[in-house]
């Protein structure tokens, strides 16, 4: 009995076929170019947009783990982590209702904490913008970052 | 490697049993159905699972390829999973469907293994469930990833002994 590679090559396609086909026509399918951590409701703002808003006082929320808070952070934004975010809102959540700017962000590709926790604020009635590309965006542009467990 | 003509005489009893039809068609079913029920919920859900291969940081979205590659990854994905699954357990194509599975599973097993390297915690691995909890992926995923692919080379790779004893004889003739 051989290998068929053409048997393999068919299944692939078959298979890729029947998917590409299942996501245009069972109406559960994703838009095959957008991401799918924002949703509809998302506001999203690029680093520049971001840096703006930061010098005209924006208030900043770090959604990432807590120890990377610690070892770098945007300049003034407080510790919101995704992980652990019912006692920190807690703390917070004073402050966030007085605040009518706010941006979250997380460690960027493949980070969805920025998107989580900005739901979470939207179902309790607090608008966060959410810095694309969050971390990476923001060094990348060669932005301030400060070190430690202080805003 | 192609022994369905010769006899078992003076092989290892092991090797012989590898070549029991009837664990072929076991071990297929048994594989397929594995894949099939995988294939499930990320057909049910899938942005759910988009986001899951996002999450491994391994095919974007990143700032080179954007979200194209891993959507395309979540929605056929599943799918080449039901072919193969459905291969797998019909019997049509076994040998392509385990050479398939096999490397999926080494592909499986190499995505959680660079996730753990690279020190990306994700709670759901994506292999079955797609939404709330999940399974981790960890070692114990990468083992059961490696059983499965066990079972997977034995289909891909032990020629199955002919069904029946005359049929076996009347090759064996034709080759001497």
């Amino acid at each position: 009995m051989r290998l068929r590679l053409l048997r393999m090559a068919a299944l692939l396609a078959l298979g890729a076929a029947l998917g590409l086909l299942w996501n245009a026509a069972s109406g559960r399918g994703i838009a095959l170019s957008k991401n799918v951590f924002i949703k509809s409701e998302d506001e999203v703002i690029e680093a520049k947009d971001a840096k703006a808003r930061l010098e005209k006082g924006a208030l900043f929320l770090d959604a990432r783990p807590i120890d990377f808070y610690k070892m770098e952070h945007i300049p003034g934004a407080l510790p919101l982590p995704e992980g652990d975010f019912e006692p920190a809102f807690a703390k917070l959540e004073a402050k966030l209702r007085s605040s009518f700017d706010i941006v979250v962000y997380c460690s960027g590709w493949g980070c969805e904490a920025s998107h989580i926790v900005a739901a979470k604020l939207r179902e309790r009635g607090i608008h966060a913008a959410i810095l694309h590309e969050g971390w990476p965006a923001w060094t990348g542009a060669g932005y301030p970052t400060k070190a430690g467990d202080l805003p | 490697m192609d022994r369905r003509g010769l006899s078992d005489q003076g092989r290892r009893p092991a090797v012989s049993l590898l070549r029991r039809p009837l664990l072929h068609a076991l071990l297929g079913i048994a594989l397929g159905a594995v894949f099939l029920y995988a294939a499930y919920d990320k057909i049910l859900h899938p942005a759910d699972f988009a986001r899951i291969v996002y999450h491994y940081q391994l095919i974007g979205p990143s700032q080179h390829v954007g979200p194209w590659a891993p959507n395309l990854l979540a929605v056929t994905l599943p799918w080449i999973e039901v072919a193969v699954g459905a291969a797998l357990m019909s019997g049509l194509w076994r040998r392509e469907a385990a050479t398939l599975a096999s490397l999926l599973l080494l592909v499986f097993v190499a995505a959680v293994s660079a996730a753990l390297v690279r020190g990306i915690d994700i709670e759901n691995c994506g292999c079955f469930s797609v939404t709330g909890e999940g399974r981790a992926a960890g070692f114990k995923l990468i083992l059961a990833d490696l059983s499965m692919l066990g079972g997977a080379l034995i289909l891909a790779l032990v020629t199955p002994r002919p069904a029946s004893k005359a049929e076996a004889t009347r090759s064996s003739e034709a080759i001497a």
